[in-house]
Protein backbone atom coordinates (compact mmCIF):
# COMPACT_ATOMS: atom_id res chain seq x y z
CA UNK A 1 0.00 0.00 0.00
CA UNK A 2 1.50 3.30 -1.00
CA UNK A 3 0.91 6.43 1.07
CA UNK A 4 -0.57 9.45 -0.74
CA UNK A 5 2.61 11.42 -0.23
CA UNK A 6 4.75 8.69 -1.57
CA UNK A 7 2.54 8.46 -4.64
CA UNK A 8 2.78 12.16 -5.42
CA UNK A 9 6.51 12.26 -5.00
CA UNK A 10 6.86 9.35 -7.33
CA UNK A 11 4.66 10.99 -9.97
CA UNK A 12 6.57 14.25 -9.65
CA UNK A 13 9.85 12.54 -10.24
CA UNK A 14 8.55 10.86 -13.37
CA UNK A 15 7.14 14.19 -14.61
CA UNK A 16 10.42 16.01 -14.03
CA UNK A 17 12.49 13.40 -15.73
CA UNK A 18 9.96 13.43 -18.60
CA UNK A 19 10.50 17.16 -19.12
CA UNK A 20 14.21 16.66 -19.02
CA UNK A 21 13.94 13.96 -21.55
CA UNK A 22 12.19 16.11 -24.17
CA UNK A 23 14.79 18.80 -24.54
CA UNK A 24 17.64 16.38 -24.42
CA UNK A 25 17.18 14.90 -27.88
CA UNK A 26 16.20 18.34 -29.21
CA UNK A 27 19.45 19.76 -27.87
CA UNK A 28 21.46 16.96 -29.44
CA UNK A 29 19.77 17.44 -32.82
CA UNK A 30 20.36 21.20 -32.73
CA UNK A 31 23.97 20.58 -31.79
CA UNK A 32 24.52 18.15 -34.65
CA UNK A 33 22.81 20.48 -37.13
CA UNK A 34 24.94 23.33 -35.88
CA UNK A 35 28.08 21.28 -36.36
CA UNK A 36 27.10 20.36 -39.90
CA UNK A 37 26.26 23.94 -40.86
CA UNK A 38 29.46 25.28 -39.35
CA UNK A 39 31.54 22.78 -41.29
CA UNK A 40 29.71 23.56 -44.52
CA UNK A 41 30.31 27.30 -44.01
CA UNK A 42 33.97 26.69 -43.39
CA UNK A 43 34.27 24.52 -46.48
CA UNK A 44 32.64 27.15 -48.66
CA UNK A 45 35.01 29.76 -47.31
CA UNK A 46 32.48 31.83 -45.39
CA UNK A 47 34.18 31.46 -42.05
CA UNK A 48 37.77 31.16 -40.95
CA UNK A 49 39.42 28.26 -39.18
CA UNK A 50 39.27 30.17 -35.92
CA UNK A 51 35.53 30.70 -36.22
CA UNK A 52 35.05 27.03 -37.08
CA UNK A 53 36.95 26.01 -33.97
CA UNK A 54 34.82 28.36 -31.88
CA UNK A 55 31.53 27.03 -33.23
CA UNK A 56 32.60 23.38 -32.93
CA UNK A 57 33.22 24.10 -29.27
CA UNK A 58 29.83 25.76 -28.85
CA UNK A 59 27.92 22.92 -30.49
CA UNK A 60 29.93 20.23 -28.72
CA UNK A 61 29.08 21.83 -25.39
CA UNK A 62 25.43 22.01 -26.41
CA UNK A 63 25.43 18.30 -27.17
CA UNK A 64 27.25 17.34 -23.97
CA UNK A 65 24.91 19.42 -21.84
CA UNK A 66 21.89 17.92 -23.59
CA UNK A 67 23.04 14.37 -22.93
CA UNK A 68 24.37 15.03 -19.42
CA UNK A 69 22.37 17.94 -18.04
CA UNK A 70 23.79 17.41 -14.60
CA UNK A 71 27.25 18.26 -15.83
CA UNK A 72 26.23 21.90 -15.65
CA UNK A 73 25.75 21.53 -11.93
CA UNK A 74 29.34 20.41 -11.66
CA UNK A 75 30.62 23.49 -13.45
CA UNK A 76 28.25 25.74 -11.57
CA UNK A 77 29.57 24.47 -8.27
CA UNK A 78 33.10 25.19 -9.43
CA UNK A 79 32.14 28.86 -9.57
CA UNK A 80 30.09 28.81 -6.42
CA UNK A 81 26.77 29.03 -8.23
CA UNK A 82 23.92 26.79 -7.12
CA UNK A 83 22.28 25.59 -10.30
CA UNK A 84 23.57 24.63 -13.69
CA UNK A 85 20.94 26.75 -15.36
CA UNK A 86 22.02 29.82 -13.40
CA UNK A 87 25.54 29.22 -14.58
CA UNK A 88 24.49 29.07 -18.23
CA UNK A 89 22.39 32.21 -17.88
CA UNK A 90 25.21 34.11 -16.27
CA UNK A 91 27.60 33.10 -19.03
CA UNK A 92 25.00 34.17 -21.58
CA UNK A 93 24.57 37.61 -19.97
CA UNK A 94 28.30 38.19 -19.75
CA UNK A 95 28.57 37.16 -23.37
CA UNK A 96 25.93 39.73 -24.27
CA UNK A 97 27.84 42.48 -22.45
CA UNK A 98 30.98 41.56 -24.33
CA UNK A 99 29.20 41.68 -27.68
CA UNK A 100 27.59 45.01 -26.86
CA UNK A 101 31.00 46.40 -26.03
CA UNK A 102 32.34 45.07 -29.31
CA UNK A 103 29.46 46.57 -31.26
CA UNK A 104 30.00 49.93 -29.55
CA UNK A 105 33.60 49.85 -30.69
CA UNK A 106 32.56 48.94 -34.21
CA UNK A 107 30.19 51.88 -34.35
CA UNK A 108 32.92 54.21 -33.15
CA UNK A 109 35.15 52.87 -35.87
CA UNK A 110 32.49 53.48 -38.49
CA UNK A 111 31.94 57.02 -37.22
CA UNK A 112 35.66 57.66 -37.48
CA UNK A 113 35.68 56.48 -41.03
CA UNK A 114 32.70 58.63 -41.95
CA UNK A 115 34.42 61.64 -40.47
CA UNK A 116 37.55 60.89 -42.44
CA UNK A 117 35.49 60.70 -45.65
CA UNK A 118 33.71 63.96 -44.92
CA UNK A 119 37.02 65.67 -44.23
CA UNK A 120 38.59 64.37 -47.42
CA UNK A 121 35.59 65.58 -49.41
CA UNK A 122 35.94 69.00 -47.83
CA UNK A 123 39.62 69.22 -48.67
CA UNK A 124 39.13 67.86 -52.17
CA UNK A 125 36.47 70.46 -52.87
CA UNK A 126 38.66 73.31 -51.80
CA UNK A 127 38.92 74.68 -55.31
CA UNK A 128 35.18 74.61 -55.76
CA UNK A 129 34.64 76.56 -52.58
CA UNK A 130 37.46 78.98 -53.12
CA UNK A 131 37.20 80.22 -56.67
CA UNK A 132 39.61 83.11 -56.83
CA UNK A 133 41.08 84.89 -59.83
CA UNK A 134 44.22 82.83 -59.52
CA UNK A 135 43.51 79.12 -59.48
CA UNK A 136 47.04 77.81 -59.14
CA UNK A 137 47.94 75.60 -56.22
CA UNK A 138 51.05 77.60 -55.51
CA UNK A 139 50.63 78.72 -51.88
CA UNK A 140 52.55 81.92 -52.27
CA UNK A 141 49.91 83.16 -54.69
CA UNK A 142 47.26 82.94 -52.01
CA UNK A 143 49.09 85.13 -49.54
CA UNK A 144 48.57 88.48 -51.13
CA UNK A 145 48.05 90.75 -48.16
CA UNK B 1 38.94 100.79 -44.26
CA UNK B 2 41.45 98.26 -43.09
CA UNK B 3 42.52 98.44 -39.48
CA UNK B 4 46.25 97.94 -39.57
CA UNK B 5 47.71 99.92 -36.73
CA UNK B 6 46.45 97.86 -33.80
CA UNK B 7 48.09 94.72 -35.08
CA UNK B 8 51.02 96.35 -36.80
CA UNK B 9 53.50 94.09 -35.04
CA UNK B 10 51.99 90.86 -36.30
CA UNK B 11 53.01 89.14 -39.52
CA UNK B 12 49.40 88.77 -40.60
CA UNK B 13 50.09 87.01 -43.82
CA UNK B 14 51.66 84.15 -41.88
CA UNK B 15 48.78 83.80 -39.46
CA UNK B 16 45.81 81.65 -40.33
CA UNK B 17 42.69 81.70 -38.23
CA UNK B 18 40.78 78.45 -38.18
CA UNK B 19 37.13 79.15 -37.54
CA UNK B 20 34.91 76.09 -37.15
CA UNK B 21 31.26 76.94 -37.67
CA UNK B 22 28.08 74.97 -37.23
CA UNK B 23 24.82 76.86 -37.66
CA UNK B 24 26.27 80.22 -36.76
CA UNK B 25 24.35 82.42 -39.17
CA UNK B 26 23.66 84.95 -36.45
CA UNK B 27 27.23 85.75 -35.64
CA UNK B 28 29.55 84.53 -38.35
CA UNK B 29 29.26 87.60 -40.56
CA UNK B 30 30.31 89.96 -37.77
CA UNK B 31 33.13 87.72 -36.66
CA UNK B 32 34.53 87.35 -40.16
CA UNK B 33 34.16 91.05 -40.85
CA UNK B 34 36.21 91.83 -37.78
CA UNK B 35 38.91 89.36 -38.71
CA UNK B 36 39.19 90.36 -42.35
CA UNK B 37 39.36 94.03 -41.46
CA UNK B 38 42.52 93.14 -39.58
CA UNK B 39 43.92 91.45 -42.67
CA UNK B 40 44.13 87.96 -41.23
CA UNK B 41 43.79 84.85 -43.35
CA UNK B 42 40.68 82.97 -42.32
CA UNK B 43 40.04 79.28 -42.90
CA UNK B 44 36.38 78.80 -42.24
CA UNK B 45 35.19 75.23 -41.85
CA UNK B 46 31.47 74.86 -42.29
CA UNK B 47 30.68 71.71 -40.36
CA UNK B 48 27.50 70.73 -42.15
CA UNK B 49 25.47 73.78 -41.22
CA UNK B 50 21.78 73.63 -42.06
CA UNK B 51 21.13 77.33 -41.76
CA UNK B 52 22.41 80.22 -43.80
CA UNK B 53 26.01 80.01 -42.53
CA UNK B 54 27.52 78.82 -45.79
CA UNK B 55 25.76 81.43 -47.93
CA UNK B 56 26.75 84.19 -45.56
CA UNK B 57 30.36 83.10 -45.61
CA UNK B 58 30.30 82.86 -49.39
CA UNK B 59 29.18 86.47 -49.54
CA UNK B 60 31.95 87.48 -47.17
CA UNK B 61 34.40 85.68 -49.40
CA UNK B 62 33.32 87.79 -52.34
CA UNK B 63 33.89 90.86 -50.23
CA UNK B 64 37.36 89.79 -49.09
CA UNK B 65 38.49 87.42 -51.81
CA UNK B 66 42.00 86.74 -50.69
CA UNK B 67 41.38 86.43 -47.02
CA UNK B 68 38.69 83.79 -46.60
CA UNK B 69 39.12 80.12 -47.45
CA UNK B 70 36.03 77.98 -47.13
CA UNK B 71 35.97 74.26 -46.45
CA UNK B 72 32.71 72.49 -46.15
CA UNK B 73 31.82 69.24 -44.38
CA UNK B 74 28.83 67.73 -46.12
CA UNK B 75 27.62 66.25 -42.82
CA UNK B 76 28.12 67.62 -39.34
CA UNK B 77 30.98 65.71 -37.71
CA UNK B 78 31.81 67.81 -34.67
CA UNK B 79 34.31 70.36 -33.44
CA UNK B 80 37.30 68.05 -33.53
CA UNK B 81 36.73 67.09 -37.13
CA UNK B 82 36.25 70.72 -38.17
CA UNK B 83 39.46 71.77 -36.43
CA UNK B 84 41.35 68.92 -38.02
CA UNK B 85 40.20 69.93 -41.49
CA UNK B 86 40.87 73.59 -40.78
CA UNK B 87 44.37 72.98 -39.51
CA UNK B 88 45.20 70.72 -42.45
CA UNK B 89 43.89 73.33 -44.86
CA UNK B 90 45.83 76.12 -43.17
CA UNK B 91 49.05 74.13 -43.32
CA UNK B 92 48.36 73.31 -46.94
CA UNK B 93 48.08 77.01 -47.68
CA UNK B 94 51.39 77.76 -46.07
CA UNK B 95 50.45 78.87 -42.57
CA UNK B 96 53.22 79.57 -40.12
CA UNK B 97 50.96 80.28 -37.19
CA UNK B 98 47.52 78.84 -36.70
CA UNK B 99 44.95 80.26 -34.30
CA UNK B 100 41.66 78.54 -33.60
CA UNK B 101 38.90 81.08 -33.15
CA UNK B 102 35.21 80.65 -32.35
CA UNK B 103 32.51 81.71 -34.76
CA UNK B 104 29.98 82.66 -32.11
CA UNK B 105 31.50 85.97 -31.11
CA UNK B 106 32.89 84.77 -27.80
CA UNK B 107 36.43 85.77 -28.66
CA UNK B 108 37.90 89.21 -28.98
CA UNK B 109 40.09 89.65 -32.08
CA UNK B 110 42.52 91.75 -30.04
CA UNK B 111 43.42 88.58 -28.21
CA UNK B 112 44.83 87.08 -31.37
CA UNK B 113 47.87 89.21 -30.82
CA UNK B 114 47.94 88.11 -27.19
CA UNK B 115 48.11 84.45 -28.07
CA UNK B 116 50.45 84.85 -31.02
CA UNK B 117 53.09 86.85 -29.25
CA UNK B 118 54.68 83.97 -27.33
CA UNK B 119 54.81 81.97 -30.55
CA UNK B 120 56.49 84.72 -32.50
CA UNK B 121 58.95 85.34 -29.69
CA UNK B 122 59.65 81.61 -29.65
CA UNK B 123 58.65 81.39 -25.99
CA UNK B 124 56.20 78.62 -26.67
CA UNK B 125 55.03 76.10 -29.27
CA UNK B 126 51.40 76.23 -28.26
CA UNK B 127 49.48 78.99 -26.54
CA UNK B 128 46.08 78.59 -24.92
CA UNK B 129 44.03 81.62 -24.09
CA UNK B 130 42.56 81.21 -20.61
CA UNK B 131 39.30 82.80 -19.77
CA UNK B 132 38.80 84.53 -16.48
CA UNK B 133 36.55 82.21 -14.51
CA UNK B 134 35.19 84.83 -12.18
CA UNK B 135 33.39 86.35 -15.14
CA UNK B 136 31.59 83.13 -15.79
CA UNK B 137 28.30 81.84 -14.46
CA UNK B 138 28.71 79.27 -11.70
CA UNK B 139 27.44 76.27 -13.62
CA UNK B 140 30.00 76.83 -16.33
CA UNK B 141 32.65 77.26 -13.67
CA UNK B 142 32.07 73.85 -12.17
CA UNK B 143 31.97 72.28 -15.59
CA UNK B 144 35.29 73.86 -16.48
CA UNK B 145 36.97 72.84 -13.24
CA UNK B 146 35.73 69.31 -13.76
CA UNK B 147 37.07 69.18 -17.31
CA UNK B 148 40.38 70.66 -16.19
CA UNK B 149 40.68 68.00 -13.49
CA UNK B 150 39.74 65.18 -15.81
CA UNK B 151 42.22 66.43 -18.36
CA UNK B 152 44.90 66.40 -15.74
CA UNK B 153 44.02 62.89 -14.55
CA UNK B 154 43.90 61.41 -18.01
CA UNK B 155 46.52 63.45 -19.77
CA UNK B 156 48.86 64.69 -17.13
CA UNK B 157 48.83 68.46 -17.46
CA UNK B 158 46.72 70.89 -15.47
CA UNK B 159 45.57 73.65 -17.74
CA UNK B 160 43.63 76.57 -16.33
CA UNK B 161 41.23 76.57 -19.22
CA UNK B 162 41.46 73.26 -21.03
CA UNK B 163 38.26 73.91 -22.97
CA UNK B 164 39.15 77.31 -24.33
CA UNK B 165 38.48 77.75 -28.01
CA UNK B 166 41.21 80.31 -28.57
CA UNK B 167 44.45 78.44 -29.10
CA UNK B 168 47.54 79.23 -31.16
CA UNK B 169 50.08 76.86 -32.68
CA UNK B 170 53.17 77.27 -34.73
CA UNK B 171 53.23 75.21 -37.92
CA UNK B 172 55.43 72.46 -36.52
CA UNK B 173 53.23 71.86 -33.50
CA UNK B 174 50.13 71.88 -35.66
CA UNK B 175 51.66 69.21 -37.86
CA UNK B 176 52.41 67.01 -34.88
CA UNK B 177 48.84 66.95 -33.56
CA UNK B 178 47.08 63.66 -34.15
CA UNK B 179 43.45 64.34 -33.37
CA UNK B 180 40.87 61.59 -33.24
CA UNK B 181 38.04 62.96 -31.15
CA UNK B 182 35.31 64.38 -33.34
CA UNK B 183 33.39 66.43 -30.84
CA UNK B 184 34.09 68.74 -27.94
CA UNK B 185 36.50 66.25 -26.36
CA UNK B 186 39.08 67.48 -28.81
CA UNK B 187 40.01 70.29 -26.44
CA UNK B 188 41.34 67.77 -23.95
CA UNK B 189 42.87 65.72 -26.71
CA UNK B 190 44.89 68.70 -27.86
CA UNK B 191 46.32 68.92 -24.35
CA UNK B 192 47.16 65.23 -24.52
CA UNK B 193 48.95 65.69 -27.83
CA UNK B 194 50.90 68.61 -26.41
CA UNK B 195 52.11 66.42 -23.59
CA UNK B 196 52.91 63.49 -25.88
CA UNK B 197 55.02 65.60 -28.19
CA UNK B 198 56.64 67.54 -25.37
CA UNK B 199 55.54 70.85 -26.76
CA UNK B 200 56.09 74.04 -24.88
CA UNK B 201 52.69 75.22 -23.66
CA UNK B 202 51.94 78.69 -22.41
CA UNK B 203 48.65 80.02 -21.09
CA UNK B 204 47.75 83.68 -21.42
CA UNK B 205 44.65 85.44 -20.12
CA UNK B 206 42.09 86.51 -22.66
CA UNK B 207 38.82 88.33 -22.59
CA UNK B 208 35.53 86.52 -23.01
CA UNK B 209 32.44 88.08 -24.41
CA UNK B 210 29.45 86.43 -22.80
CA UNK B 211 26.12 87.02 -24.37
CA UNK B 212 22.99 84.98 -23.77
CA UNK B 213 23.74 83.36 -27.13
CA UNK B 214 27.19 82.10 -26.29
CA UNK B 215 26.06 80.85 -22.90
CA UNK B 216 23.73 78.32 -24.47
CA UNK B 217 26.43 76.67 -26.49
CA UNK B 218 29.63 74.92 -25.70
CA UNK B 219 30.46 72.35 -23.09
CA UNK B 220 27.87 71.83 -20.43
CA UNK B 221 27.35 69.03 -17.93
CA UNK B 222 25.86 66.42 -20.21
CA UNK B 223 28.51 66.97 -22.87
CA UNK B 224 31.12 66.79 -20.11
CA UNK B 225 29.72 63.47 -18.95
CA UNK B 226 29.81 62.11 -22.47
CA UNK B 227 33.44 63.13 -22.79
CA UNK B 228 34.25 61.45 -19.47
CA UNK B 229 32.53 58.28 -20.64
CA UNK B 230 34.59 58.31 -23.83
CA UNK B 231 37.83 58.85 -21.95
CA UNK B 232 37.08 55.82 -19.78
CA UNK B 233 36.14 53.65 -22.73
CA UNK B 234 39.39 54.63 -24.40
CA UNK B 235 41.29 53.14 -21.53
CA UNK B 236 39.46 49.85 -21.96
CA UNK B 237 40.08 49.87 -25.67
CA UNK B 238 43.75 49.62 -25.09
CA UNK B 239 43.30 46.00 -23.96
Amino acid sequence: MLSAEGNNKHLLTIKMSGVKMIYQPIGVIIGILGLIISIIRFRSGKSSAGMLGFWILVWAITIVISIFPDSTTFFANLFGIGRGLDFILIIAILGCYYFIFKIYNMIEQVESEITELVRQIALNNENENNKNDSQEDDPSNKLES
Amino acid sequence: MLINSAVGKLPQNKIFLVVPAYNEEKTVALVLEDLCQRSFNVVLVDDGSRDGTYDIVKDMQNKYPNHIFIYRHVINRGLGAALKTGIAAALKNGAEYIVTFDADGQHDPHDIETVCEPLINKDADVVIGSRNFSDMPLSRNWGNYLMNTLTMIFYGIYVNDSQSGLRAFNANSARLLKLNYHGYGVSSEIISEIKKNNLNLKEVPIKTIYTSYTLEKGTNTSVGLKILFKMIIDIFKKF
